[in-house]
């Protein structure tokens, strides 16, 4: 009995220090996530000479709103926006229409050819882009669709398409068949039962297949800075690398900028976090 | 994926059931002689609802990848300059950038970047899933915080970074110099030789590990507890759970994971362009950005897709047996 007690009190005791632990090295790693956005922020509201000077290094002081005053009125910041907003907001709605059909035929439909077409987009989904890039390049300039946010648009299913087919494919493998052949034997046709019953089923399969898609068109960079030369047709990620002056005032709305780039992705992960980090996993491993 | 648990299909219940012999055009097909049925029995009983709804997948991998990519095999056997046709020479790009000094340095830098981060990555990832399957509060929110840096621009993390790494006002050196003392004066991270790598690699590494840790940690959340309850019956202790337990119970996972990394991480060209474009002195130069300034600077696209080429047997290799792990991976 004395004995259990001591053992049931050491017991708590390294608990106690394996929490102690666990919560130490958290906050290690939290920090050493969040500083560099906290640090994006701070830049973006200080002052020139304040930046100039080392002083109160990690607080504005003043506060001042000059970098984004600076990036509204003296650079196409807006425009960029603009650009972002269209070439995403279409690349996602592309991506996950063709995406879900196909994925969809791929993981449920009897046909020739599935398996061959199924492994063909996972490797497609694994080629990176740094080995297309020319060669879009070049078609995307034939067909006369260079230096247009169209030919952004035409060329990001070439990594959306593979990432949100492949992610759904698991979706619907992960439905159960015979919810779908109740339904049809309830008289349902075969796209009755894909539109009413698996489709609202897998919805949160979609959700986050289209915010990766929607988070990789924002984010893209390369085929962004190769295919577009006109200033105003430059999407966010590109602009804000053309903000690199080597000179120190540039910094102030450089970062200003960058947390505006970053806010919509941010915000919608925090707002839909948990669809996000199962889409994660869900895309590359076995959930 | 466990994930998904449709607990009360919202359907019609099945009254019907005993019919299921009967005629429906989907689910049996009525024995028709003649063509339909000859196109049903080769093409597979969903053939039409099939190749309509793989049709637009089927068109843009070809057009956006299948395409382009024999493109490239091709231009990388041609001598081919911005605005000029391309005249074929065989080999002759593949075998002139095996013997170039620069071109070499950059695949040793490539190898050193990406085997450099995956490196570290993996060992902050097992930390980071490690730390959050052990008995801690607010889970989930934990959680979501270390993700962000996979989530935000990535064009934006290596801003930020380059604003970091600052040679004058940069708040690494203003820590290191005047709040920890650590050095007398501030190191040009991005400027010198020495440093120049480790700090790319160290931006590679921020934006990464969060994915290597939400994978471990859905890798490790899979294993049945009862696998350490019998564990710790048996008198193993934490190091010998982990051996024995958990690390075979991840092991495709991490598989998985580090290949993924590996073609990513090679093929990076976002951090080290903006960070350093190569410099200082090629000191960072890797694959993919020495692709985009021959073909882009000296306008030599046939040089180019020779660079981006390279490395293809090798990609090639990675690709097929990943894509198998993650094939194995899905079948359940």
């Amino acid at each position: 009995m004395g004995s259990a007690l001591v053992r049931r009190r050491s017991t708590v005791r390294i608990e106690r220090t394996q929490s102690a632990v666990s919560y130490a090295i958290l906050l290690a790693f939290a920090l050493f996530v969040i500083f560099p956005f906290y640090w994006m922020i701070v830049t973006s509201f200080k002052g020139e000479t304040q930046m100039r000077s080392l002083v109160s290094m990690f607080w504005p002081s003043p506060f001042v709103s000059e970098n984004y005053d600076h990036l509204f009125a003296k650079t196409e910041f807006v425009s960029w926006y603009g650009n972002s907003i269209i070439v995403a907001v279409s690349s996602t709605f592309l991506a996950t229409a063709v995406g879900t059909l196909g994925a969809y035929a791929l993981a449920r439909l009897k046909f020739l050819g599935r398996a061959f077409m199924a492994s063909t987009v996972l490797i497609t989904y694994l080629v990176p882009p740094s080995i297309l890039f020319i060669p879009l390049y070049a078609q995307i300039r034939n067909l006369g669709m260079a230096d247009s946010l169209t030919g952004l648009i035409a060329a990001y299913p070439s990594f959306t398409v593979p990432f949100v087919t492949w992610l759904l494919m698991g979706y619907f493998e992960s439905i159960p068949v015979e919810l779908e052949e109740s339904a049809m034997i309830d008289g349902a046709t075969r796209f009755g039962a894909f539109r009413r019953v698996i489709l609202p089923l897998a919805a949160p399969g979609l959700l986050a297949s289209a915010l990766y898609a929607f988070t990789q068109a924002w984010n893209e960079f390369l085929y962004a800075l190769v295919f577009i030369t006109n200033v105003r047709l430059r999407t966010l990620p590109v602009g804000l690398s053309t903000f690199i002056t080597g000179d120190v005032y540039g910094w102030g709305y450089l970062m200003a900028g960058a947390v505006l780039t970053t806010v919509p992705v941010i915000a919608a992960y925090i707002y839909l976090q948990k669809y996000m980090v199962e889409g994660l996993t869900a895309g590359s491993v076995k959930g | 994926m466990a994930t998904l648990h449709p607990s009360s299909p919202p359907l019609p219940s099945g009254e019907r059931v005993g019919v299921r012999g009967a005629y429906h055009p989907e689910v049996s097909p009525r024995p028709r002689a003649g063509l339909e049925h000859t196109l049903r029995r080769v093409l597979g009983p969903d053939y039409r609802m099939g190749f309509l709804f793989v049709a637009p997948i089927v068109v843009l991998v070809l057009a956006l990848v299948a395409y382009p990519f024999c493109y490239a095999v091709y231009l990388s056997l041609t001598r081919k300059y911005v605005g000029m046709p391309p005249v074929f020479v065989g080999l002759e790009n593949y075998v002139r950038l095996t013997y170039d000094g620069f071109f070499q340095r950059a695949v040793i830098n490539s190898f050193v970047f990406t085997f450099g981060s995956v490196a570290i990555k993996t060992v902050l990832g097992m930390g980071m899933a490690l730390v959050l399957t052990s008995r801690i509060r607010f889970r989930s929110f934990w959680t979501g915080v270390l993700l962000i840096p996979w989530v935000a621009p990535t064009v934006v993390s290596a801003l930020n970074f380059l604003w970091i790494y600052d040679y004058s006002l940069g708040v690494l050196n203003y820590l290191l110099v005047h709040v920890f003392g650590v050095l007398k004066q501030g190191v040009g991270w991005l400027s010198e030789p020495g440093t120049a790598m480790a700090s790319v690699i160290g931006v590679n590494v921020w934006r990464g590990f969060p994915f290597f840790g939400i994978s471990f940690l859905a890798g490790m959340k899979a294993i049945p507890g009862e696998l350490y309850e019998a564990a710790a019956v048996d008198g193993a202790t934490v190091l010998q759970r982990f051996r024995y337990v958990t690390l075979p119970g991840i092991r495709n996972i991490v598989m998985i994971v580090l290949l993924l990394s590996t073609i990513w991480t090679f093929n990076d060209f976002a951090i080290v362009y903006i960070l350093t474009k190569g410099g200082p002195g090629g000191a960072t130069m890797v694959l993919p950005v020495l692709t985009y300034e021959i073909a882009f600077g000296a306008q030599r696209l046939g040089e180019a897709i020779a660079v981006a080429l390279y490395m293809l047997p090798a990609l090639a290799f990675v690709i097929i047996v990943l894509s198998n792990y993650m094939r194995k991976g899905r079948v359940r």
